[in-house]
């Protein structure tokens, strides 16, 4: 097939964009690998504890998206909500600030003296340099990316199929959970990747606000910058080729699994 | 003048549009400083100062902890001058080849003990901060201060009336280790953290914090070195510079913030 030359060049600028995006990557394991730095790094505590720390917390932060953004979602798609534009400006504002100005924003709302946090701290629970404040930090910045998937999820759902399960006798819980669920589900598994992704890549919120510490508050991220800010590049390059691999590898089997997911659905 | 932490970033740009290379107009010469976070008011003070008495030499400042400046300048941030809290991580660039030595001594600081103005965990004493449920901000491992800090520890813990375990007690309270001096110094502002250790020119610096002093057979002398770096496209400038600040003249600019002039003076 003969190309036209507008097609020849928006392949070379995919094709540019693509190096650039792949070739750093690409740099960091390859200096992982050669420098034998990934067994090094698996050995060692210090980017165990990170990544075990990264794993639980992101985890965390994923079900408090999941089961707060659920119904807000749901609402957003299916509710005549007052004020919706600014609601919705309001939820996707995280993703366009700079994660520093989340931490910024979360320590004068949590932190010791902040307006929830100085009650809090009335009571004797603080929350800033906790993993908790880890899991906030997360969820602030993760979260809305859950609540844009499963918007626009519920609201391609074919109202019918619905209407038909209640004719059928369906409670509204079992026809949320047997028909609009399953039916948004191709929806909603992207935002879930993303989501958890965002959480996992998770950096200035966190040390702005949940501060730096190894085993409590010290996610994976941390240890990057941590490490090369005291000049050792290589254990830096050795935490962030494991943040890849573990990245990419959920990245790669969840698009699987969501082509199926929505296989499966189509065949219903 | 500016202040930047951005430079490696700009740098990296940089590469991506050679066009955005450009130096500065000819007859003018700009220095980039790397200089130490505890020197961020000293240093643009004392800065502003050489520019006048200096024309043709503006400077651009770039603060953070000096352990990760070094590590900047390893990774071939374009740099001039690097300002540290130590004689360390300067002499460590010259054994690489990455700075001309010898490293210029400018300036001598010591520890003090920063709490909130409201000092909620109520610390009068240094011995206060090993009890238990103390929160206390330090800084990386690798930057300067903890060292010192180190240092001072273990000359407390010596000290009579300090109990058994007092290091161990005191780190064991440590909640987060912040970028650089500056950044625990903030914490501490902010009220998050009970305690951190800083330069007394830090505790100075803020309005903000009240000082719980060390007793002087346990505090420790930070000295700070300073040296031009080898990649410089204007060397005489930065080893002026560094020979300057050293001087009477930079060192009269620095004891205004409370920095004690280098040895032996």
């Amino acid at each position: 097939m003969k190309r036209s030359p507008i097609g020849l060049l928006a392949g070379a600028g995919g094709g540019l964009l693509v190096l650039f995006l792949g070739l750093p990557i690409l740099a960091l394991l390859a200096r992982a690998v050669t420098g034998g730095l990934l067994p090094e790094a698996a050995g060692a505590s210090a980017v165990l504890e990170a990544l075990g720390l990264s794993l639980v917390t992101t985890l965390a932060s994923l079900a408090l998206a999941v089961a707060l953004g659920t119904p807000l979602a749901y609402a957003l798609a299916r509710r005549r909500v007052r004020g919706r534009a600014l609601l919705e400006a309001l939820v996707d504002l995280p993703i366009v600030l700079p994660p520093a100005v989340a931490g910024l924003a979360l320590l004068l709302v949590l932190g010791r003296r902040g307006w929830i946090g100085g009650p809090l701290e009335a009571l004797g629970i603080s929350i800033p340099f906790t993993t908790v404040a880890v899991v906030l930090a997360q969820t602030f910045v993760a979260a809305p990316f859950f609540v844009r998937a499963a918007r626009t999820g519920f609201a391609g759902v074919d109202r019918h199929l619905e209407d038909a399960a209640r004719v059928d006798g369906a409670s509204e819980a079992s026809v949320f959970w047997h028909v609009t669920l399953p039916l948004a589900a191709p929806a909603l598994a992207p935002g879930l990747v993303m989501t958890w992704a965002r959480a996992l890549g998770e950096f200035g919120a966190t040390i702005m606000f949940a501060g730096n510490f190894a085993g409590r508050t010290q996610t994976l991220p941390l240890v990057v910058y941590g490490e090369f800010q005291a000049g050792a590049l290589d254990a830096a390059v050795a935490a962030a080729a494991i943040l890849v691999l573990a990245a990419l590898g959920v990245l790669i089997a969840v698009r699987g699994f969501g082509w199926r997911r929505a296989l499966d659905v189509r065949s219903i | 003048m500016r202040r930047s932490r951005w430079l490696p970033v700009v740098a990296a740009l940089a590469l991506l549009v050679p066009a955005a290379c450009s130096a500065a107009p000819a007859g003018s010469v700009e220095l980039t400083v790397f200089a130490a976070a505890s020197l961020s008011d000293a240093l643009t003070a004392a800065g502003n100062v050489y520019e006048v008495d200096n024309r043709g030499v503006s400077l651009t400042l770039s603060f953070d902890a000096s352990s990760a400046l070094r590590t900047q300048i390893e990774q071939g941030a374009p740099g001039d001058v690097l300002a540290s809290a130590d004689m360390a991580n300067p002499q460590a660039l010259v054994d690489g080849k990455l700075a001309v030595g010898p490293v210029v001594q400018f300036a001598r600081n010591e520890l003090t003990i920063v709490v909130p103005a409201a000092n909620p965990a109520r610390i009068g004493d240094p011995r206060d901060l090993a009890r238990p449920g103390v929160w206390i901000v330090g800084a990386g491992e690798s930057v300067p201060i903890s060292r010192y800090i180190d240092e001072c520890l273990a000359k407390l813990a010596a000290l009579p009336g300090y109990p058994a375990g007092y290091a161990a007690g005191v780190a064991s309270n440590v909640v987060s280790r912040e970028d650089n001096v500056r950044a625990a110094l903030t914490k501490v502002e902010l009220g998050e953290a009970d305690a951190a250790f800083v330069y007394v020119t830090d505790a100075a610096a803020s309005d903000a914090v009240e000082v719980v002093g060390i007793p002087a057979a346990a505090n420790v002398e930070a000295v700070y070195g300073s040296v031009a770096i080898s990649g410089s496209r204007h060397p005489a400038e930065a080893a002026a510079f560094v020979a300057w600040l050293a001087g009477p003249r930079g060192a009269s600019i620095l004891a205004t913030f409370g920095f004690l002039g280098p040895a032996g003076e």
